[in-house]
């Protein structure tokens, strides 16, 4: 990221209301019953973004939602379906505030939906929405990025990059989007001299030395790829899921999904594309009852395999973030950070 | 619950829910915790990772059985003389809290000369659990500075469901476990909002708070509120509604004088004038979000009574099987239509919003009541659930500071909470019980009501599956959940599946002497052998056409965990696609 600016505390929020005339804006805020999700806030001047907190969900959420209206279908009287793809509007939509792992994930997200041309849904989407990210000062209590380098600091992938340094945001341009914000309201931003750049350097070092855990991905991902992990770690994960497939929801990075119809009356339906996770058992169940995955012993294989080692062979990187959802999610301590932890034993 | 009640007092959780990830030593008995209580189960995971031991009995080798340092596989139905077994080696260990029994109990004497005569090789002929698994458990258990006991219906639902929990807290108090922050004695309660059923007086004796309708001073304070007065005797148990007749306990028939209708305690009694004829039959009932035609045992008995009635109003979120069979159907507001409140298992009452407006015609329970009242010439006018709770804290002196505004952006408050001031109640029995001393019951060996015989000689255990809830009214509507559990599933060991020639997926009938009823075969080292464990979720496999409806004599629970059964294989519908 090359060009550097300057944006006062005191007109971030002048700059949303402006920018909320143009886009749907999307922040984390703190709802009334004291969570922080990102949501869509439709009157920037009532609603502040929280900029403390780690939002509970993730822009999975918004680009490859819970549930996808697919098709309307038909049933003929001869059991032929006809499907109809339903009238969809895809307003542009601005992501502010969004940290550097949740950021990443987009990125994943794209390497997963992108190529080819099926997912039309999830392009529209993309290809209508910016990304305005924050860097993280102060890592929370479960985040893990650093240690498999999707954070605390976002290098490339954001239009727009914030730092937080007290009174001023430094703002890095990163893609077309973001330097057409600056083309556009050069008002709000103030080119940033040399010593504020250096300032982003020592945050970004405070920052690393922040995290409250010690994170070994690095042993793990090894110990996958060469297939050297200590005996009984899958038994043991396997004991402790309780199978509520929270970790995978929550995840910004997993993109199971299972598709259902809906019927709506004997010939009328919808078909639907749901979340799905592979830590359900049923997910890898085949239609004669047999299943691949013995719930009882390897029910998290796929899950972490798929994160720590198949991604790194097939993309070159983890696809964990290290955001720590589901370190804080998880019943009964069978998340990712328990995992490695296991691996590293 | 009763049996929580005769000792201690009170019939609800002793600690909070995260007062177990404390504990030394967690001793878990009945409860598939994992698949049940899954918020309770962390907490005992979090607590092995910080050391504490885990002791677990059932019959079963269930998942929590599979993580505990000791698994005492007893034989169903032999809880009492296995928890008398513990009680006297720790007794002859010296393991007892000799000044917490002398300052806060009473009776102990009866109970330490009963244990004194027991024999512990008739313990092990009755439970099956070799002395030495039975000295190790007393020795953990006994030895620890802070134990817990969680239990669940697989203690509760036996005919001498009362004794099973009574025999438990004896433990507790035998080794000074009750009363103190990380120790305490926990029914699980498998619903969201049981606890507060119970406590808002769906108990046939009790008006809320456990204020029980023979009392005419607590009578007399409903009656100043309502402008009626409540009837001054206990009404019907489930079952008797159900099934219109008291049903049989494990001890022979219910005499009169034993019956719930006829407990001494002043006004009760069948002379009270205006008072029913035990005997007599019902003739219209209104079921809200049960689904009995499913859930209740010996369901033939419950349909006969059913057709019998001259009226059924049923009011519930989906058409469930017993909704199909009423005259009049009320569609109900789920939880996320409405406001109000639940109170949890720890004794958490807890705020719930409206998030969602109900679909069509549906409306919130209250409203129900209220308009039904109405129409019964008793108008109700409650502005919203807020002043329904405020009716509560007035007449409820448990619920007494709990207020809407106190509950909201919080996580609630933990009963009992006497007045506006009060903080809540994390755990009960500081200092002293509620009932002033904790009392010792002492309880012997009761066979289940039916043993196997040749004819019937396998035993069948009930209970609940992780992906479904009770009569699946809801979670079968999840097109997921249902991928992960669609078929009835009858767990057999494979030692008894060899011997009746069944390969696992295979289609088999299960007969009891009520009735029979079709499974999809799972070979599985879960259940030992004689034993086989079905669930009650499917309507296609209704289970409880087999279970008994003979009942524990206090508590009236059934004992769905217990009936002797004979398996064959589904035949002539061999190839028949499931
Ligand atoms: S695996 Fe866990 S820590 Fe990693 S990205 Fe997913 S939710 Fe975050
Ligand atoms: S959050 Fe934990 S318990 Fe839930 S599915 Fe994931 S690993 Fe299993």
């Amino acid at each position: 990221m090359s060009d550097q600016y300057l944006l006062s505390r005191d007109h971030l929020a002048p700059l949303l209301r402006r920018l909320a005339k143009e886009y749907r804006l999307v922040a984390p805020v703190r709802n009334d019953h004291g969570d922080t999700m990102f949501q869509e806030i439709a009157n920037p001047v009532a609603t502040v973004p929280d900029l403390e907190s780690q939002p509970q969900n993730s822009l999975k959420d918004f680009l490859f939602p819970q549930q996808e209206h697919l098709y309307d279908y038909r049933l003929d009287d001869a059991g032929g379906y006809h499907f109809q793809p339903p009238a969809t509007t895809t307003p542009p939509t601005l992501f502010f505030g969004v940290r550097p792992c949740d950021l990443n994930a987009v990125l994943y997200l794209d390497v997963v939906f992108l190529p080819g041309r099926r997912e039309l849904s999830y392009r529209r989407r993309r290809e209508n929405s910016l990304l305005i990210g924050l860097n993280c000062n102060q890592p929370f209590a479960d985040c893990f990025c650093a240690a498999v380098n999707a954070g605390p600091f976002l290098e490339e992938g954001s239009d727009l990059q914030l730092t937080d340094l007290g009174r001023d945001f430094l703002v890095e341009v990163g893609r077309a989007g973001g330097a057409e914000i600056i083309r556009r309201w050069p008002h709000f931003f103030r080119s940033a001299p040399a010593e504020e750049r250096n300032r982003r350097f020592q945050l970004y070092l405070e920052a690393r030395g922040g995290f409250s855990r010690q994170v070994h991905a690095d042993q793990a991902i090894k110990r996958l790829a060469a297939d050297t992990l200590p005996s009984g770690v899958w038994e043991e994960l396997a004991t402790r899921c309780q199978d509520c497939n929270g970790c995978a929801y929550l995840c910004p990075t997993c993109t199971c999904f299972t598709i259902v119809d809906q019927p709506q009356d004997q010939h009328h339906g919808r078909r639907l594309r749901l979340w799905d996770a592979c830590t359900a058992t049923g997910f890898t169940a085949m239609a004669g009852g047999h299943n691949p995955v013995q719930p009882g012993k390897d029910k998290l294989r796929q899950r972490f395999r798929h994160k720590l080692e198949l991604d790194v062979k097939k993309h070159g990187r983890p696809s964990c973030m290290g955001c720590g959802r589901c370190v804080g999610a998880c019943f009964g301590g069978a998340d990712i950070l328990h995992f490695i932890n296991l691996a590293g034993r | 619950m009763a049996g929580l009640a005769t000792t201690f007092g009170s019939g609800a959780m002793t600690n909070s829910i995260n007062e177990i990830e404390a504990a030394e030593v967690i001793l878990v008995s009945g409860s598939n915790t994992t698949e049940a209580h899954p918020q309770v189960a962390r907490r005992i995971y979090a607590a092995k990772d910080r050391g504490a031991k885990l002791i677990v009995i059932d019959p079963r080798r269930t998942a929590i059985a599979r993580l505990a340092d000791l698994h005492l596989a007893l034989k169903p139905g032999s809880d009492i003389p296995l928890i008398n077994g513990l009680m006297k080696v720790i007794l002859d260990e010296n393991l007892a809290d000799d000044l917490f029994i002398e300052l806060r109990t009473e009776n102990f004497f009866a109970l330490r000369d009963y244990l004194y005569r027991l024999d512990l090789a008739e313990v092990y002929r009755q439970t099956g659990v070799a002395p030495e698994e039975l000295r190790r458990a007393a020795l953990l258990y006994g030895r620890a500075g802070k134990a817990v006991i969680c239990y669940c219906l697989g203690v509760t639902q036996h005919v001498c469901g009362t004794a099973n929990v009574e025999v438990l807290a004896n433990l507790a108090m035998l080794t000074g476990n009750v009363e103190k922050e990380d120790a305490g004695v926990d029914p699980l309660r498998g619903q969201n909002n049981v606890q507060g059923a119970c406590d808002m007086g769906a108990l046939p004796g009790m008006l809320p708070g456990y204020q029980p309708v023979t009392d005419p001073e607590a009578r007399q304070r409903f009656a100043a509120a309502w402008g009626v007065e409540p009837p001054a005797w206990p009404g019907r148990t489930l079952l008797a509604m159900t099934h219109g007749r008291e049903p049989d306990s494990g001890d022979g028939p219910v005499s009169k004088s034993d019956s719930p209708a006829a407990k001494p305690g002043g006004a009760g009694g069948a002379d009270q004038p205006g008072q029913p004829d035990p005997a007599s039959g019902i003739r219209a009932l209104l079921i809200m979000g049960e689904n009995p035609l499913l859930s209740d045992p010996d369901l033939n008995g419950v349909a006969e009574n059913f057709r019998r009635l001259d009226f059924l109003a049923v009011s519930d979120i989906f058409l469930t099987e017993t909704a199909a069979q009423a005259d009049v159907v009320f569609p109900a507001a789920c939880f996320a239509e409405k406001d109000g409140c639940f109170t949890n298992t720890e004794r958490r009452v807890q705020l719930i919003s409206r998030a969602v407006a109900p679909p069509g015609q549906a409306k919130s329970d209250l409203e129900i009541i209220a308009a039904l009242s109405q129409q019964l010439g008793y108008p109700m006018d409650y502005q919203s659930a807020a002043e329904v709770m405020e009716e509560i804290a007035l007449l409820t002196p448990i619920y007494g500071g709990i207020y809407h505004d106190r509950l909201a952006g919080g996580w609630g408050l933990q009963w009992p909470c006497w007045d506006r001031q009060h903080p809540g109640t994390p755990y009960l029995h500081k200092y002293y019980f509620t009932r002033g001393r904790g009392r010792f019951a002492v309880a012997e060996h009761q066979p289940p009501a039916e043993s196997t015989d040749a004819d019937y000689p396998l035993l069948l255990n009930t209970g609940r599956v992780y992906h479904h809830y009770h009569t699946g009214s809801m979670t079968r509507h999840s097109a997921i959940l249902n991928r992960e559990c669609r078929h009835p599933l009858l767990q057999i060991n494979p030692a008894d599946a060899r011997a009746r020639q069944i390969a696992g997926g295979e289609a088999v009938r299960l007969i009891s002497r009520r009735g029979e009823v079709e499974f999809k075969a799972e070979l599985s080292q879960q259940v030992p052998p004689g034993m086989v464990y079905g669930n009650f979720h499917f309507a296609e496999a209704p289970i409880n056409q087999l279970t008994t409806t003979a009942s524990d004599r206090r508590a009236r629970c059934p004992e769905y965990k217990i009936c002797a059964v004979r398996l064959e294989k589904a035949g002539g519908d061999e190839g028949r696609r499931p």
